[in-house]
């Protein structure tokens, strides 16, 4: 494994977590009222392209920086991203090539890690469960992520395999 | 067991480790620090990207509401004088009231010095009830402050740094807040759901609430009479039981860009799991910020 895959992964990651904060933040492009879950999609784009250790390292950095940014307790996001680059890193070789699985496991893969932060955060005492748009919290970031999923997988393609851009239908 | 595996239950442990010592301290100590040095990070390049597509963001939330905005126009266009009577009306009342004061001896409360900032980073979920202000330590903020906007109680101070702040909105659920329903005088607590309207608890369940009291903050925390917002659902009087109602927020927390901070009431460091209510101590205190120099009084006088 190149060392350089890790790095641009995790310049990736940290961007996303930018983004994240400010274009998709509060008040700013939150389609009925909920911001995609940038952070997780790129966790699930890079995947495919290093190694199944680097992914959930990665996964676990991200969770812990979103932790430290946010409001809540740490180490939820971390076990939830956590939980999502694993999935990644088992089927990232199985959705790598092809857009439609890209799709499905932009939303499978997101609705899952909203799920488990959502359950471990009820676990916590952070009354997420007990939330009043709850459904709405965790299904929605999992379709803007499928909306968001074409760009965010070329991209990652683009960086990690610049000599093969298109995808296999 | 493959190393894989093995990885991905460590950091689950790990994770799971963390979470636990967190909620235990209370989101002090070694937690705060780290939240404090990695916002530290990431604050140069949020205001960066923030500054970069501010415009853009507002260009196309503009055109997305073009349809409605004549609409929009002509009914704020109404609002505006309505509004400006009102003021007319209350600047006249205000005065009679100040005179009033002076005559009957009565200590005249000046107006409370606040710090206006801007709002720079949103939280990182929509389960976040975070948000990063552009003024912090250097501009007299501290935890426990405040925030407020056009419309009502936004939030309070949660994290302070040398230049930037982190406020915990109202609706999140470690928030609670003493409050008044001022049609009645009667004092209870509005707590965060995470989201949408308040959950509020009256202390005594023998005056009922009505739907559209207004309610304001009752100043065993926060200063007193800052507007929450308006009860939506009316509950009934009834003695021995618990009165339990909601309310609407006042401020639209999804859409607020700029707030003021008021630095003049300066509250007691409260972990964010404490309720207001408790074991608070009102101090007189005098606030220089680079705008307005204020006394304000303690809650006794």
């Amino acid at each position: 494994m190149r060392r350089s895959r890790i790095v641009v992964a995790i310049i990736a990651v940290a961007i996303a977590i930018v983004l994240q904060t400010t274009v998709f933040g509060a008040g700013r492009i939150e389609p009925f009222g909920v911001a995609p879950a940038l952070v997780t999609l790129v966790i699930i784009a890079v995947a495919p392209y290093v190694e199944p250790e680097v992914t959930i390292l990665l996964g676990f950095t991200a969770g812990i920086l979103m932790d430290l940014i946010g409001s809540g307790t740490l180490g939820l996001w971390a076990m939830a991203l956590t939980v999502v680059a694993f999935i990644s890193s088992r089927v990232g070789h199985r959705y790598a090539d092809s857009i439609v699985l890209s799709l499905l496991a932009a939303f499978v893969l997101t609705l899952i890690g909203q799920l488990v932060y959502v359950i471990l955060g009820t676990l916590f005492g952070q009354e997420t469960a007990g939330e009043p748009n709850v459904v709405a919290k965790i299904l929605l970031p999992a379709v803007w992520n499928v909306v968001l999923a074409y760009p965010v997988f070329w991209l990652m393609r683009v960086v990690f395999r610049p000599r093969d851009r298109s995808f296999v239908q | 067991m493959n190393r894989v595996t093995i990885l991905f239950l460590a950091l689950v442990s790990i994770g799971f480790i963390i979470a636990t010592f967190d909620v235990r301290s209370e989101g002090d100590g070694v937690g705060d620090v780290l939240r404090e040095g990695t916002q530290s990070v990431f604050t140069p390049f949020q205001k960066a990207v923030d500054w970069v597509t501010t415009p853009v963001v507002g260009f196309v939330d503009g055109v997305s509401n073009l349809a409605g905005l004549r609409d929009e126009n002509d009914r704020l266009s109404e609002r505006v004088r309505e509004l400006e009577a009102q003021v007319r009306a209350t600047d006249a009342l205000e005065e009679q009231v100040t005179q009033l004061e002076l005559i009957n001896g009565l200590e005249v409360q000046g107006e409370l010095a606040t710090v206006t900032a801007r709002l720079y980073s949103g939280g990182v979920s929509p389960f976040d009830n975070a948000r990063f202000i552009d003024k912090g330590a250097n501009d007299g903020i501290v935890v426990g402050q405040a925030v407020i906007d056009e419309d009502g109680l936004v939030g309070r101070v949660d994290l302070v740094s040398a230049n930037d702040a982190r406020i915990r909105l109202i609706t999140d659920p470690l928030v609670s807040i003493g409050v008044r329903v001022q049609s009645s005088n009667e004092t209870g607590i509005a707590s965060g759901r995470g989201d949408g309207p308040l959950r509020l608890e009256m202390f005594r369940a023998n005056e009922a609430v009505y739907e559209g009291d207004l309610v304001v903050t009752d100043g065993s925390r926060f200063p007193p009479g800052l507007v929450v917002g308006t009860v939506s659902t009316t509950a009934d009087a009834e003695v021995g039981f618990v009165l339990r109602s909601s309310i609407e927020p006042a401020a639209n927390l999804s859409e607020v860009d700029y707030v003021r901070v008021i630095v003049g009431f300066t509250p007691v460091d409260l972990s964010p799991g404490d309720s207001e209510v408790s074991s608070v101590t009102s101090t007189t205190s005098t606030t220089t910020t680079s705008s307005t120099t204020t006394t304000v009084p303690s809650e006794d006088s």
